[in-house]
């Protein structure tokens, strides 16, 4: 046993270990640091635009933004909403404007028609029996939008004179007046737009087509004064654009996931973080360094030869093959047979015939025959070449 | 730095005070509450680097051998360490954890750091042992010593790793040992000491003794049985102080494995019993480990301290993956040896490095010396030759017997040469070396 010297500290001090932690750590603050600030700039507040038609965020042609942005000039209170629920919440007291219903089901329209608030269906004829009563939909009113006068006696119709719009609604029962008219047909066979009132009392503007409403379509005619006077009846515009499959209420009672949960839940998984963030700095730490050792080469000294067969293999050398069976097995009974290396194939086959008791012509066939072409005449031969063997082996 | 689980129960203990108050700021105040108490463990834990720390090894094991490795921890802090501590090794070195797993059972081999749970008061040392079993041959050195200290609540501690020097060195395991009683009976009848009348042929003369019947009437000496009035021969020994040098070659044909091992180890195997051999039969050893330049050298060596020189120097090689140089080994053998002497070449037999190498220094080296060449052959290669079961096995035993041959050709060639060529499985490379010495011996070659 010899003793080694005695070790007391790793030569470093309080300042040392800091400044080195400082500089192991520095890169990873420094990412932390941009990701942070990455982040941040993520969140704020960035004026939003979408290319979804008829959006009020959306600046492009067939968008609405100008629409929604004269009307915030006006006073009014623009507030876009993609659900039902959204919508619901929202619409209160105020006017709710539904764009392009296909998204909604029969039991949307349903709780749409209970809403409190005065209802504008802009390109939303689906279900026009259950949101407004008495409007029907005629086919055939001119699927083009053109320019049409307003020809009846609604006070916005009249005070927006000409829009461009297409589609044709109609009156079913007197109390339903409609408006735009398609050019040349009769005020019987309905207009672009139609008003009556809905079983809660509320107000309800259809209109046929929403291209007045659109950014490209917006300053012509008549369109700008009949969407604003049309949406700027209350203070408060709820914008509703049902998304698809949002909708629905999503089948539950209308209550969230996280409505459900009571709140001691959500801090106890807080708690549960911190615990699992401990645990993983307990076992994280570990007892010193890994050590590390050089290990010896794991290359098997057959790997060579099996590369050479799986060589002769893919080059599908079943010549070469076989002169290497057939060489090998000449060899070793040369050996066995006490034949001198420089013996010739005559004398071989001789001897190996006669030791064997195999007809020469056999031993000439598997010693000197013709190259086998397949791996079935290969394996063949290797068979065939190690009875010889054993015969010449047998004592 | 570092926390125990008790801090990982505090923490979840939390979970208590949350369900009575729950808003997060419980979370927090709590999370608050543990960082302080580890940080006031962290203030109260005794310094690990106040440990002063020595290790005692010893100088050399052999291979498969155990071995200790003992820590003196001294506490020179005022404050009472309760530590954890790691003498780290690698994990060749170390002993198998086997406690509590049925014996040959993987958890019995699993080798994992132990660590020792030691509590030094202030000014009181103690003593640690690690328990080590090496199964590589090689200088191993230690890792360094990891102290973890916990403070009174043991919450959290400190914790330093020590950079204590050390370094075992574990000596080849020489296997080959067991046969080397047999190989001395074989020698002691070369001699002529053993009971057995074996005539040695050598040509230096011995002693005269008394005729008896079966003896070689050539041997008669006339003049003594003149003398004597009686017939006496002369009797033979083998020569002595012969000069035996062992080259290793440790370039990258010897980092190949046969049968899970370098084929490294075999030659040294072999080394070591021709080595040991050869001084009982009072030759003088000489080894040389070569690829491009010296790696080991023992000469000089005489009686008991050749095997342990021997020992000591193979400990150190390993297998480096440059190609030999054999102009190189032929001028080193031309420096070292004047006088004639057996060279052994413990090498593999590849046929391109040969041809690129060793057989264009084998006529420099058989014109002034004895040369054996022993290579170590691989029993895979036999069993892939044997192996008939699919198409591809098929052309695995051409591609072997090709290799076979190949072999053979350039044994052939060196034989041709005038060296003698030694080809056997690993474990027995070493006897048909000792034979191949003897018969060299016998034969009066040396």
């Amino acid at each position: 046993m010899s003793a080694t010297t005695v070790v007391v500290g790793d030569g470093t001090t309080a300042r040392t270990r800091a400044a080195g932690r400082w500089r192991r750590w520095r890169p990873v603050l420094v990412v932390l640091g941009v990701l942070l600030v990455g982040a941040l700039l993520a969140i704020l507040p960035a004026p939003r635009t979408s290319t979804t038609p008829l959006a009020p965020d959306n600046p492009s042609g067939n968008g609405a933004r100008a629409l929604a942005q004269v009307l915030g000039r006006h006073g009014v209170t623009v507030t876009y909403v993609r659900s039902l629920r959204d919508a619901e919440r929202a619409a209160a007291g105020g006017t709710l404007l539904v764009v392009d219903d296909y998204a909604l089901t029969p039991q949307d329209a349903q709780r749409l028609a209970q809403v409190d608030a005065d209802l504008v269906l802009v390109a939303a004829t689906q279900y026009l029996d259950q949101l407004a009563p008495g409007v029907g939909l005629a086919y055939g009113g001119g699927s083009a939008a053109t320019a049409r006068q307003a020809a009846c006696t609604d006070a916005d119709a009249v005070a927006a004179g000409t829009v461009t719009a297409a589609g044709a609604l109609t009156a079913q029962s007197p109390g339903v007046v409609t408006c735009f008219p398609a050019p040349g047909a009769g005020a019987q066979g309905g207009g672009a737009y139609a008003v009556t009132t809905n079983a809660a009392g509320r107000r309800v503007a259809v209109l046929a087509d929403a291209t007045p409403l659109t950014n490209g379509a917006l300053a012509t005619d008549g369109n700008a004064a009949l969407a604003i006077r049309m949406l700027g009846r209350h203070d408060h515009l709820t914008w509703f654009l049902p998304a698809i499959g949002a909708g629905a209420d999503g089948g539950g009672g209308g209550q969230s996931l996280g409505s459900l949960v009571p709140p001691w839940l959500t801090v106890l998984g807080l708690q549960a973080l911190v615990v699992a963030l401990v645990l993983a700095l307990w076992r994280g730490r570990r007892l010193g360094p890994v050590v590390a050792e050089r290990l010896p080469v794991v290359v098997p000294a057959a790997e060579t030869t099996r590369g050479r067969g799986r060589l002769y293999r893919r080059g599908r050398s079943h010549g070469h093959a076989a002169a290497a069976l057939r060489a090998g097995a000449a060899t070793r009974m040369a050996g066995r047979l006490g034949l001198p290396r420089s013996a010739d194939a005559h004398a071989t086959i001789e001897a190996v015939a006669r030791a064997s008791g195999t007809a020469p012509d056999d031993v000439a066939r598997l010693l000197y025959g013709p190259p086998p072409h397949d791996d079935r005449e290969l394996a063949t031969l290797a068979d065939e070449l190690d009875i010889l063997e054993s015969e010449v082996n047998r004592p | 730095m570092a926390i125990t689980w008790r801090a990982v129960v505090l923490t979840a203990l939390g979970a208590v005070a949350v369900l009575l108050v729950p808003v997060p700021g419980t979370v927090l105040a709590w999370a608050a509450v543990v960082v302080v108490l580890c940080g006031l463990d962290v203030a109260l834990a005794a310094s690990p680097r106040r440990v002063a720390v020595s290790r005692a090894l010893p100088g050399s094991v052999r291979l498969t051998q155990p071995a200790r490795s003992v820590l003196t921890l001294e506490n020179r802090d005022t404050r009472r360490a309760r530590a954890l501590v790691r003498d780290a090794w690698p994990a060749s070195a170390l002993a198998p954890a086997g406690d509590g797993a049925a014996p040959g059972s993987p958890a019995s081999l699993a080798r994992r750091t132990p660590r020792h749970r030691v509590d030094l008061p202030p000014g009181e040392a103690r003593r640690v042992v690690t328990d080590l079993l090496p199964t590589r041959r090689g200088d191993v050195p230690a890792g360094a010593v990891t102290i973890r200290t916990v403070g009174p609540l043991g919450l959290a501690g400190r914790q330093a790793s020590l950079p204590v020097g050390g370094r075992l060195r574990v000596l080849p395991e020489f296997a080959s040992r067991r046969h080397l009683p047999s190989r001395l009976a074989r020698l002691r009848e070369l001699d002529g000491r053993a009971a057995v009348q074996v005539r040695g042929a050598g040509t230096e003369f011995d002693s005269l003794r008394e005729y008896v019947i079966g003896d070689d009437v050539r041997s008669i000496d006339w003049r003594a049985t003149a003398r004597r009035a009686d017939v006496v021969v002369r009797t033979w020994r083998p020569e002595r102080d012969r000069r035996v040098l062992v080259v290793v070659d440790t370039s990258r044909t010897s980092a190949v494995r046969v049968d899970d091992a370098p084929r490294l180890e075999a030659s040294i195997e072999a080394a070591l019993l021709l080595a040991t051999l050869a001084t009982h039969a009072g030759d003088r050893v000489e080894l040389l480990a070569f690829d491009r330049r010296v790696r080991a050298r023992v000469a000089g060596s005489t009686g008991r301290r050749v095997l342990p020189a021997f020992a000591d120097a193979l400990a150190g090689i390993q297998p480096e993956l440059v190609e030999a140089d054999w102009a190189g080994i032929a001028a080193q053998v031309r420096e070292r040896l004047t006088q004639r002497a057996l060279v052994v070449l413990l090498t593999a037999l590849d046929p391109a490095a040969v041809e690129q190498g060793l057989l264009d220094v084998a006529g420099q080296l058989t014109s002034r010396h004895a040369v054996v060449v022993a290579s170590v052959l691989d029993p895979q290669e036999e069993t892939l030759r044997a192996t008939r079961t699919t198409s591809a096995d098929v052309f695995d035993a051409a591609a072997a017997e090709r290799a076979g041959l190949e072999r053979a050709a350039v044994a052939q060639r060196l034989r041709r040469r005038g060296l003698d060529v030694v080809e056997a499985l690993p474990d027995e490379l070493a006897p048909r070396l000792a034979d191949a010495y003897l018969a060299l011996k016998a034969a009066g070659r040396l």
